[in-house]
């Protein structure tokens, strides 16, 4: 009965930290009770499947999750209302971070904004074309979504005050400034400072990159951690997007693979002629979620299961879509979905997220052609599939 | 040469002018001696004492000075202040020191007062700033014994003065060396000499040396805050009064009015006592929230420190490491976000520096895992042909699981809105429709009224007791206005009037007979 709850427990503990690989007390108390708990088998589990690293003392877990250097684009940082960062957020989120290192055990944040002024007039982030000011109100909103979101990780915590205040320029706010949590930010062995790259797909491969092992049995084991990340994070791994080794080494083992993930998350294998999909029978495990109620949900599986039966398809033919399902839900939907050029709102959203999904990809050319990714079959209305199953059995 | 030096010490004296004299090591060499000599109960030295004690002194690379340098100095000294010379009537046991001119040569008053503030100031700037857990002790131990004092009918006052004296030196040490130990911990942390090894080899035993400190304030601390209690319970007052009168018995009598003179020494002395004591209850007694005792902030202070130095051990050994310097690739981090391409570019550094972005799922159902599991598919079944995922219809078809009966339910309330205005309406009319039917043509007896509905009667015996309880007792009639000011009600008993019947839809109200007129105020207007 015990191990049962165990089991459990480690997975409550290792679906949280692949959710939110940055977890404090403050934000998720039982979680990180939980992690501690079992700190010792989610280490060795990390470790031998992923090769990462997991970290957890009174106040803090980081699980130090690594990324392919890849072309997804679809992990922005997002603030509060769930809107992407920009440029000028990121690089002020990371200005922010450099004076923090320096900084005291306190800070305001009128003090940090001074400093991120001062380190933001540096002749290099001139030369990037990167200026920064707090004239403006959208800048000094950017420097509080970068304040709160330093706030939600737990690299600050409020000890006075309200960011409101300082938006209005009528108060200031005073921080302590948590070290453990900073030291524990940048994820990978490598400090970006010590490459040398200076180009951007250069740098940013040369940070991904790991160390090529240089024997058979760690050349496996490295392989085999790579693709049981990428189970692990995406939505769905097709062959065609591995090279030929990992191709060859998934098809071999994926029962080995899929059986192990499952049985340390819950998650459930999908294997399919195309690829692997972990599915979650919980529908937690995500940041991007489908089906999904109201309006952006409503179209993004409407336009799911369009391209589920028809493969290719351009941008124009989809906007006309969503125009005809916008008039006949409209009274489901809400205001303004029949406004003339709304549509185009709509179709960005839907696919956005099932660009996100790994569902669909959008062909580059003019005009532009969207096409369904074999996975998006598992959202056909059931009819048509019924009848094709009825062609296979045949 | 004699009256030379005599009249010397009569000039007024200047005993801080060697420190800045030629020769100043010299100076300050002797002056040492004698100040030692002293420490030993040695009032009188001759030069060649003072030169005996040089050499002896002087194993280390001190430069020797030759007698006559030595004479000169104590000649200058004797000047200055410092010293007195006296004639020295010793015996001799030579022809040569018989006709040498012979002196004895002792500490002024001013010399000696010089030296102690020089030692003083010497000690104070050197201090490593200790910390005193030994110190806590003896003020526990003091307070005990002060408390044993207390219970005593008769305190000692020779006793009590002196455990009250050696309580305020070791307190005054005590708290000395604290502050001395702040301003210490400052220049610990401030290692940015670069000093690694020296600075991890401090660490460890000052974090060591704290860890201890803390333990003994948390444990002596709370022993002397409740001791200090206990005392104020037993009336501590009346043993720093018997502290100050003893000391003051001490003071000099001023001309005639020694009475006077005795009084005011002892107010100060008490004042002072009093003044001390306050200092030790702040230092261990915590005056509420705002105001922390001294022994809570230095502890904060200590654990901060502990604290600060892990911080700066940890990043000693990050950078000893060849970990890359943080801030550095923070700065690296802006730069290259700066430079990316774009938006989407800028989100893949992102992901790949940070690694904090979340994991990615579909959904699956259980009826559709049951189906696929029914069907027992081959992995090589395309997802074409393998079951879909089975969606709610009501979601497929509205965009939400929750069954919406009207298509405007949720989002829009003008319904209910309408709804609600209607009932308002009706509710209205039916209060109008009410009002009608109650508004008498001028006076009506109660039995006359007819059948009332239920909404007339809940009306009327709102307007009934409104009535009611606004005549005062004795009175027969009465007339008010309700209280929203719209309807007038006038109510008298029928002498003789015996009880009526009201008849409603809800049963039947008994009472004795009144005549009633009710005026709908609204509908005259």
């Amino acid at each position: 009965m015990m191990r049962d709850e165990d089991v459990a427990q480690r997975r409550t503990a290792l679906r949280a930290l692949l959710a939110r690989p940055l977890l404090t007390a403050e934000s998720d108390p039982a979680t990180l009770v939980l992690i501690r708990r079992h700190i010792t088998e989610l280490r060795d589990w990390l470790n031998r499947e992923t090769g990462w690293r997991l970290q957890a003392d009174a106040e803090t877990a980081r699980l130090f999750k690594t990324a392919p250097a890849g072309s997804d684009a679809t992990y922005p940082a997002r603030g509060r209302v769930g809107e992407p960062f920009g440029r000028r957020r990121y690089v002020v989120l990371c200005l922010a971070l450099a004076v923090l290192e320096r900084a005291d055990a306190q800070t305001t944040l009128g003090r940090l904004a001074e400093e991120v002024l001062n380190a933001a007039a540096g002749p290099e982030l001139a030369e990037a074309g990167f200026t920064f000011g707090l004239d403006h109100r959208a800048e000094r909103s950017d420097l509080v979504a970068v304040v709160r979101a330093l706030l939600d990780w737990g690299v600050l915590r409020k000890v006075a005050g309200d960011e409101d205040a300082y938006l209005s320029a009528t108060g200031d706010v005073l921080y302590d400034v948590r070290r453990p949590v900073l030291a524990a930010l940048l994820t990978g062995a490598r400090g970006p400072s010590t490459v040398r790259a200076a180009l951007f797909e250069e740098r940013l491969s040369e940070l991904a990159a790991e160390s090529v092992p240089d024997t058979d049995d760690l050349r496996n084991q490295a392989m085999r951690r790579r693709l049981t990340r990428r189970l692990l994070e995406d939505p769905v791994v097709y062959y065609d997007d591995l090279d030929d080794a990992e191709r060859g080494y998934l098809v071999s083992q994926r029962h080995a693979i899929t059986r192990r993930i499952e049985e340390a998350t819950g998650l459930l294998p999908e294997i399919r002629a195309e690829g692997i999909a972990m599915v979650d029978p919980d529908d937690e495990l995500t940041d991007v979620r489908m089906p999904e109620q109201r309006t952006d949900g409503h179209v993004t599986l409407l336009v799911a299961e369009h391209l589920a039966t028809r493969g290719e398809v351009s941008l124009e033919e989809l906007h006309a879509f969503v125009r005809r399902a916008a008039e006949r839900h409209v009274p489901y939907w809400r205001k303004g979905v029949t406004a003339p050029g709304a549509e185009e709102e709509l179709l960005a959203v839907a696919l956005g997220k099932l660009t996100a999904l790994r569902l669909v990809e959008i062909l580059p050319g003019a005009p532009s052609r969207v096409r369904g990714r074999p996975a998006i079959a598992r959202y056909a209305i059931e009819e048509p599939t019924i009848r094709e199953r009825g062609q296979a059995s045949r | 040469m004699v009256t030379d030096l005599a009249q010397a010490a009569h000039a007024v004296p200047q005993p801080f002018a060697h420190l800045s004299a030629p020769n100043a090591l010299l100076y300050r060499r002797v002056l040492r001696t004698f100040a030692r000599a002293k420490e030993r109960f040695i009032v009188h030295l001759r030069p060649e004492d003072v030169a005996a004690e040089l050499r002896r002194g002087s194993l280390e690379q001190q430069p020797t000075q030759t007698d006559e340098q030595l004479a000169q100095a104590l000649e200058k000294l004797v000047e200055w202040g410092n010293l007195h010379a006296d004639a020295d009537t010793g015996r001799v046991t030579s022809v040569e020191d018989f006709h040498r001119k012979r002196f004895l040569f002792q500490l002024t008053a001013a010399g000696q007062a010089a030296e102690q503030a020089i030692a003083f100031y010497e000690e104070a700037i050197g201090r490593r700033g200790a910390l005193q857990s030994v110190a806590l002790g003896d003020i526990a131990e003091q307070l005990q014994s002060l408390k044993a004092l207390a219970e005593t009918a008769d305190p000692d006052p020779g006793k009590t003065h002196l455990l009250l004296l050696t309580l305020a030196e070791r307190f005054s040490s005590l708290a000395d060396n604290a502050q001395a130990f702040m301003a210490s911990l400052r220049r610990a942390l401030d290692f940015s000499d670069g000093d690694v090894e020296g600075f991890v080899a401090y660490k460890e035993r000052l974090i060591d040396y704290i860890n201890r400190f803390i333990a003994d304030l948390a444990n002596s601390g709370a022993r002397i805050a409740a001791l200090l209690a206990e005392l104020e319970d037993r009336d501590h007052h009346r043993l720093l009064a018997l502290a100050a009168r003893r000391e003051a018995a001490d003071a000099v009598p001023e001309g005639a009015d020694a009475a006077a003179a005795y009084a005011r020494a002892e107010a100060a002395a008490s004042d002072s006592w009093e003044n001390r004591w306050r200092g030790l209850k702040d230092w261990f007694v915590s005056r509420d929230a705002g105001r922390p005792s001294q022994a809570r902030l230095l502890r904060q202070a200590a654990v901060t420190a502990i604290k600060q130095l892990i911080d700066a051990v940890g990043l000693l050994n990050e950078r000893r490491s060849g970990r890359s310097d943080r801030s550095a690739d923070f700065r690296a981090l802006a730069r290259w976000f700066a430079e990316a391409p774009d938006d989407a570019a800028a989100h893949r550094l992102w992901r790949v520096a940070f690694g904090l972005s979340p994991a990615r799922h579909l959904t699956v159902t259980a009826e559709t895992v049951a189906e696929w599991r029914q069907e027992d598919l081959a992995p090589a079944t395309p997802w074409q042909k393998a079951p879909p995922v089975r969606i709610s219809p009501q979601l497929r078809r509205t965009g939400s699981y929750e069954r919406r009966g009207k298509p405007n339910g949720v989002r829009d309330r003008s319904a209910a809105r309408r709804l609600l205005a209607e009932q308002a309406e009706r509710e209205a009319a039916e209060t109008a429709a009410a009002r009608a039917r109650l508004c008498t043509d001028g006076p009506a007896r109660l039995s006359e009224l007819d059948v009332l509905d239920p909404k007339a009667f809940r009306l009327f015996l709102g307007l009934l007791g409104d009535a009611l309880s606004a005549r005062f007792p004795g009175e027969s009639e009465v007339k008010v206005v309700t209280g929203d000011g719209s309807m007038e009600v006038r109510l008298s008993q029928v002498a003789g009037g015996g009880q009526v019947e009201i008849r409603t839809e809800d049963g039947v109200l008994t009472g004795p007979e009144h005549l009633i007129e009710i005026t709908d105020l609204m509908a005259a207007s």
